[in-house]
């Protein structure tokens, strides 16, 4: 066979498709975006079969009627709708054993198409646990077609879908004829199709009355319009702490193996150019950057655990009313909270917003949450100017300033937002209609797969956009040479010195030196080279490598600017990828321009009025 | 507001978002909501599809945190989150106040 057969897996949102995907696949995703829209296209080859198969992991849709981007994406893949995108050979519609009616009802939707389609009925252990007894065989003659029953967290379940999976490619049927469905179709059969829903679960299932009593105790908790936020903002401030606090072990014992390797590298190679170009713009730029690894993974871990527990769609339900004064929605909430890790899937995930005037607004201040890659700038410049200290008892002083930078995004975000809906009034509203999934413990193989995912992401990236970026730096830092008779350190004739100089006076009312200036311009490939650019500057024409950039900068920053370039990096549009991704998103030039004029223009101003007011302050 | 005076005198017109926190009630139909605009029928349907259909058992189990919005609801066992522009489009006979 020429081309492989191809699976697609498709169930409501929350109903552990993705975690099937993994197991079947071996975790071996491929993604990308569907043709022509910005959905994200998760593929992988399924493992074990004696025939090559692809699987498609469809995004989560509760009806074939559809009222968002990733639902329109699911559907019009089913019906081979979708230009460039063959349409699968056979359907697995997965369901949550747990929430059985809204599972089944689009299966019996899905059924109305006549496709070749099998029922993989997932969290059957939780189902079993909740006193919930399913009669598989009958149900599976009921609805006339074949169920699996599966398990995400262990491999019993899956490898009987395998099998099945097998036994279809090995004789596929392929029925023809296209479907067409529209919305009149459908609107009067809602009912009866329910009706045969209920008697199917009345005859084949045995449900309690009731979920667990803690699910409703602890809804009635962390829903609590005022204890709810107590806790929100608790955990948040817990991760805020453990991304500085609990990080840096692991960051001094990166930057430790750095330097040694510098050194170790130093000792073998004779003095001259290569030992430079080595220790110093390979070996000091990727390892300036690298050191941020556990905060970024203890940032993700913590929004993962969040997502995967079910509570975010709690915090969603908590901020709804606030977030709507702003323009914003609950369902806005989500891409924001992804933004602080980057803002690039952050921004993509505003596609579950149907309010397109809700989504523009997300996306505009999506960039004003601190993503990632600005924390190794922020780590830099508190560890070299806060002093590490208690304060009052419990909290450590750097990791507030962190906290209180982080605020600073979050309050300008709610402003912006707040402006941009007084421009836009008395047009129709959007529904909120948000599922609240059942609360689950976080699958510690699932969780492992998403953080493997996220590292692997930063580590490419240090390894490609990064380590370019320093060697093209490092070779502008250290070309052309000082002169013979030259009387000042050698960066200040060499391509970088001078750009930074025909930078300066623009930012002088910033109070930027010229060194400063010079890693505003890499940082805009990624923000986080901002650090090795310092690094590089800061070393190149000094006496021992080992020199740690925080004290160099703590001896030639004084504390007002330190603060306007905190400021600075709160704003600034920078990172040419979040530019590229809200052109895509919004497929709008116009939308583009605003956006980066703005975000530099705020940027600029932040960082001249912490100047001026900082330097009032303290002179 | 007294919803379960209200509810005894005109049975038919007691909308989801007149109820109390705890209060259990039957769904007995959908309604118009102008807010939702040309939309509106859109909203119906996917109300229904997930499960606001007359007759559907259904607690109001929690509010949100200025004016009471959204109102956390649970519906033959799923539970969501509803604004009460949602909300006011559901006609309910109470259960149990």
């Amino acid at each position: 066979m020429s081309t492989p057969i191809r699976f697609a897996l498709i169930g409501n949102p929350n109903c552990g498709k993705t975690s099937l995907f993994n197991r079947l696949t071996g975790a071996r995703a491929k993604v990308a975006n569907y043709p022509g829209v910005t959905v994200e296209r998760r593929s992988g080859m399924v493992t074990g079969l004696t025939q090559p198969a692809e699987l498609l992991d469809l995004p989560g849709t509760y009806s074939l009627f559809v009222t968002s981007p990733d639902e329109q994406v699911a559907r019009d893949v089913i019906l081979g709708q979708l230009a460039g995108e063959r349409r699968p050979d056979l359907l697995i519609a997965v369901i949550d054993a747990c929430n059985l009616r809204l599972g089944l009802r689009l299966v019996m939707e899905l059924k109305s198409l006549n496709r070749p389609i099998i029922l993989a009925l997932n969290q059957m252990d939780e189902a079993k646990r909740r006193g919930i007894s399913i009669n598989t065989a009958a149900l599976a003659k009921a609805i006339g077609m074949p169920i699996i029953e599966t398990v995400a967290v262990n491999s019993q379940g899956v490898a009987d879908l395998r099998k099945v999976l097998d036994d279809y490619a090995q004789q596929p049927a392929m029925p023809e004829g296209e479907q067409t469905l529209t919305l009149s179709d459908r609107q009067e059969s809602v009912e009866a199709l329910y009706a045969e829903i209920e008697s199917i679960i009345s005859q084949h299932v045995i449900q309690p009355a009731h979920l667990p009593r803690w699910q409703d105790r602890l809804d009635s908790l962390v829903m609590h319009p005022l204890l709810g936020l107590v806790v929100l903002f608790s955990i948040l401030l817990v991760i805020f702490q453990a991304v500085f606090a609990w990080a840096s072990p692991v960051v001094d014992l990166i930057d430790a193996g750095f330097s040694g390797l510098g050194e170790l590298v130093a000792t073998f190679l004779p003095d001259g150019i290569l030992k430079d170009f080595i220790v110093e713009g390979m070996i000091a730029g990727v390892g300036g950057v690298l050191v941020f690894l556990p905060q970024i993974i203890i940032l993700f871990f913590f929004i993962l655990v969040l997502e995967d527990t079910g509570y975010l769609t709690r915090a969603a339900f908590l901020l709804d009313r606030p977030m709507r004064g702003l323009g914003l929605s609950g369902r806005s909430f989500i891409p924001l909270l992804s933004s602080f890790a980057c803002a690039v899937p952050g921004i993509m995930a505003t596609r579950t917003i149907a309010d397109p005037r809700e989504r523009f607004i997300t996306i505009m201040v999506a960039p004003l949450m601190t993503c990632s890659a600005r924390l190794p700038v922020y780590a830099l410049i508190i560890a070299a100017f806060i002093p590490e200290q208690a304060a009052w008892g419990i909290f450590n002083l750097q990791g507030l300033t962190l906290f209180a930078l982080y605020f600073a995004g979050v309050a300008s975000a709610a402003l912006i937002a707040w402006l941009m809906r007084r421009r836009a009034s008395g047009r129709e509203e959007y529904p909120l209609l948000l599922e609240l999934p059942t609360y689950r413990w976080p699958m510690a193989y699932h969780l492992l797969l998403g953080l493997r995912e996220r590292a692997w992401i930063f580590i490419r990236r240090v390894g490609t956009i990064i380590l370019a970026l320093s060697i093209v730096l490092w070779f502008l830092a250290s070309f052309p040479g000082a002169p013979a008779n030259a009387t000042q350190p050698a960066i200040e004739y060499s391509f970088a010195g001078q750009l930074g100089h025909l930078m300066q006076p623009l930012f002088a009312p910033l109070g930027f030196n010229w060194q400063m200036c010079i890693a505003l311009i890499p940082a805009m490939g990624a923000r986080e080279v901002a650090v090795s650019a310092l690094a590089t500057v800061y070393a190149v024409g000094e006496e021992s490598i080992d020199v740690a950039l925080g004290s160099a900068l703590a001896a030639s920053w004084s504390l007002p600017v330190a603060y306007a370039y905190l400021a600075w990096f709160v704003y600034a549009p920078q990172c040419i990828s979040t530019i590229a991704v809200v052109k895509r998103e919004t497929n709008s030039a116009k939308a583009t321009a605003f956006f980066t004029i703005y975000l530099f223009a705020l940027a600029y101003f932040a960082a001249w009025a912490t100047y001026q007011i900082a330097s009032a302050l303290v002179g | 507001m007294n919803t379960a005076v209200f509810a005894n005198t005109h049975p038919l017109t007691l909308r989801l978002d007149q109820c109390r926190k705890g209060a259990t009630v039957r769904v007995t139909g959908l309604i118009e909501q102008p807010l939702f605009g040309a939309q509106d029928e859109r909203v119906g349907l996917r109300l229904k599809e997930l499960g606001f259909l007359p007759g559907a058992p259904l607690k109001v189990i929690g509010f949100g945190l200025l004016g009471s919005d959204p109102l956390a609801v649970q519906v033959n066992g799923t539970k969501f989150a509803l604004r009460r522009a949602e909300a006011a489009k559901i006609c309910v006979e109470l259960i149990q106040a």
